[in-house]
């Protein structure tokens, strides 16, 4: 293999990326759909304020949150005693929060898409609250899985905040991100390069598999075109 | 009679401040089909939607099967009440899928739901579709699976909005009686509401006439159509207003009415001397060319001034000393040779007019606001 890392090291390196990215990410949708399913079904004075909020925290810069994250769990901060800096929970931690508004605010916009009078009828052939935001889910689902492709793409991809809260230690914290910037920084420009399109393919592998979930049951009308 | 499945006491509701109902009382009784007839704008969705517990009113309170509905026990009750709203809107997936919605949220057991999924495609001729995207649908198939898809539940209530309304004349007979049959087998409880006279006549088994947020008339569609209570009724159901006059006799309930140079007998309750309108269904009209001798009292002679065709029928109007108008069948156009220019009788019997005092007051009371 590439001068530097062996073999093992690398599959090791991707394994971690997949595992922080991939649980970041989940954890994200867990908790952002409650949220999206909060402020879909309830209007309320500052409402807006709110969910533009949500909408700036898609662009969130990664190394701001890597900043806030690490002054919470610095040995002095507030979660401190925690000792999860520099630990891999540290930058799921940080890749939740990068992830949460993207998941959050693209699902709501998701579930405005769908036609209210549709809903109603769900009540009214006797849905739940719960039973209800399924159905909504469901008709959403589109929408709510671009926010999971977006969201993952986003934290896969980022190097700042992993960066600042897992510290870039070799077998624990390492991710590819952060390899590829420690090989290009060493001038190791073939192992970098090597990393970089690993990351790639991961990330082509994982959205052809959400995509495909994605379009699922995608309505295609036959067309017949003037020639 | 029945016991009620379902009964709205003392109910008010208002949108953006002004009052859209005002209903003091409200009975669906079991196993019955109550027709709530009115003009666009009368309330008849909102009610529906009340009555569905979908939405609470404003005032008022609801009972279902004896019991008041209130916040803890709103869900359970909702769950034995179906309503669809007045367009077939479907989830994504399959028909199949859309047909199970009521039972799979309900928790009906796969066995019970294979069962019912059977019957009731046979029912609505529903096989070929199953597996069809149901947006990929026709509308009378559409239709069909939204009415399958609330049968299938076989609910304690079924309330539908215009159910019929998008579907082209013949498609409408087809799938009416299609649920009409069925909701007669199952003596399944249902409200529909619609402003439609001929679906309401063939449908209803109890009428319930709604104008401006109030019930103004309730009572079998006979009944209703026999004796409307007020002018707004009468031209809802398709009475056309006939003529003015003041009534110069009576005899057995029977009013004489003079107006211009015809009498016309007509039902009604009014004083010698009184001013009335005299109202009729213009299909009640027959038109022959010589006097016929027959039990119909009313002959008015008259030349056609207009034909025109409609749906099903002929509207012919013609010009009696007071403008009549008909519905015929093309059948009779053609037998009668029916052309503007000629003239011909025209004759309603009695028991089909009646005539109402046409004061401004009374009318005004009767028609409330609108």
């Amino acid at each position: 293999m590439a001068q530097g890392l062996s073999a093992g090291e690398i599959l090791g390196i991707i394994r971690l990326t997949l595992f922080i990215s991939g649980l970041a990410t989940l954890l994200a949708f867990l908790l952002a759909m409650p949220v999206a399913f909060f402020f879909y079904f309830r209007h309320f004075p500052g409402r807006k304020i709110i969910v533009s909020l949500i909408n700036t925290g898609m662009g969130l810069p990664p190394v701001v949150v890597g900043l806030m994250v690490a002054l919470f769990l610095w040995r002095s901060g507030p979660l401190g005693s925690l000792k999860l800096m520099y630990t891999p929970a540290a930058m799921v931690i940080a890749q939740i929060i990068l992830a949460w508004p993207i998941i959050a605010g693209l699902s709501l916009a998701a579930f405005e898409q769908v036609n209210p009078e549709l809903l109603l009828q769900a009540r009214a052939l006797g849905a739940s609250r719960f039973q209800l935001a399924l159905t909504l889910s469901r008709e959403a689902r589109l929408g709510e899985i671009s926010g999971i492709i977006a969201a993952f793409g986003a934290v896969i991809s980022e190097v700042g905040a992993v960066m600042m809260v897992g510290g870039n230690i070799k077998g624990q914290t390492r991710v590819l991100t952060t390899a590829i910037l420690q090989e290009t920084r060493l001038g190791n420009f073939h192992l970098a390069l090597v990393l970089a399109l690993i990351l790639l393919a991961i990330s082509l592998a994982i959205n052809l598999v959400l995509t495909s979930w994605q379009q699922k049951g995608l309505r295609t009308w036959p067309r017949q075109r003037w020639k | 009679m029945a016991s009620p499945e379902m009964e709205i006491k003392n109910l008010r509701h208002y949108y953006h401040g002004k009052k859209i109902l005002d209903i003091p009382y409200f009975q669906v009784s079991q196993g019955e089909c109550l027709v709530i007839i009115g003009p666009n704008g009368a309330g008849k969705s909102t009610l529906l939607r009340i009555a569905s517990l979908l939405e609470k009113p404003a005032e008022g309170e609801i009972f279902f099967r004896g019991n008041k509905v209130t916040a803890q026990n709103e869900l359970a009750f909702r769950r034995r009440i179906v309503y669809l709203l007045d367009k077939p809107l479907f989830f994504r997936g399959k028909v199949k899928d859309n047909l199970l919605y009521g039972l799979k949220i309900r928790g009906v057991s796969k066995k019970e739901q294979a069962q019912r999924l059977e019957e009731l495609s046979e029912l609505f001729h529903l096989h070929s579709f199953l597996e069809s995207d149901p947006q990929e649908l026709s509308a009378g198939e559409k239709q069909r699976i939204n009415l399958a898809r609330a049968l299938i539940i076989k609910p304690d209530l079924l309330l539908l909005d215009e159910p019929f309304a998008s579907l082209d004349l013949n498609l409408k007979n087809e799938i009416m009686a299609e649920f009409q049959a069925i909701r007669k087998k199952r003596a399944q409880t249902t409200v529909i509401v619609t402003h439609n006279r001929e679906e309401a006549f063939y449908l209803a088994e109890r009428l319930a006439v709604l104008i401006a947020g109030e019930i103004k008339q309730t009572g079998s569609p006979e009944e209703i159509l026999a004796l409307p209570r007020s002018m707004e009724i009468a031209s809802l159901l398709g009475h056309e207003s006939l003529v003015e006059g003041s009534v110069v006799g009576q005899q057995n309930g029977l009013l004489q009415v003079a107006a211009g140079s015809n009498y016309i007998y007509a039902f009604g309750s009014a004083e010698r001397g009184e001013k009335v309108k005299v109202v009729f269904r213009p299909e009640e009209v027959i038109l022959a060319e010589e006097r016929p001798q027959t039990s119909v009292r009313n002959w008015f002679y008259g030349q056609v001034v207009e034909v025109k065709p409609m749906d099903r029928v002929v509207f012919v109007s013609l010009d009696c000393g007071f403008r009549l108008k008909a519905y015929l069948t093309k059948q009779a156009l053609e037998e009668l040779k029916i052309a503007p220019g000629k003239s011909f009788w025209a004759g309603v019997k009695a028991s089909s007019l009646s005539a109402r005092p046409s004061t401004a007051k009374k009318v005004e009371k009767d028609s409330g606001e609108n």
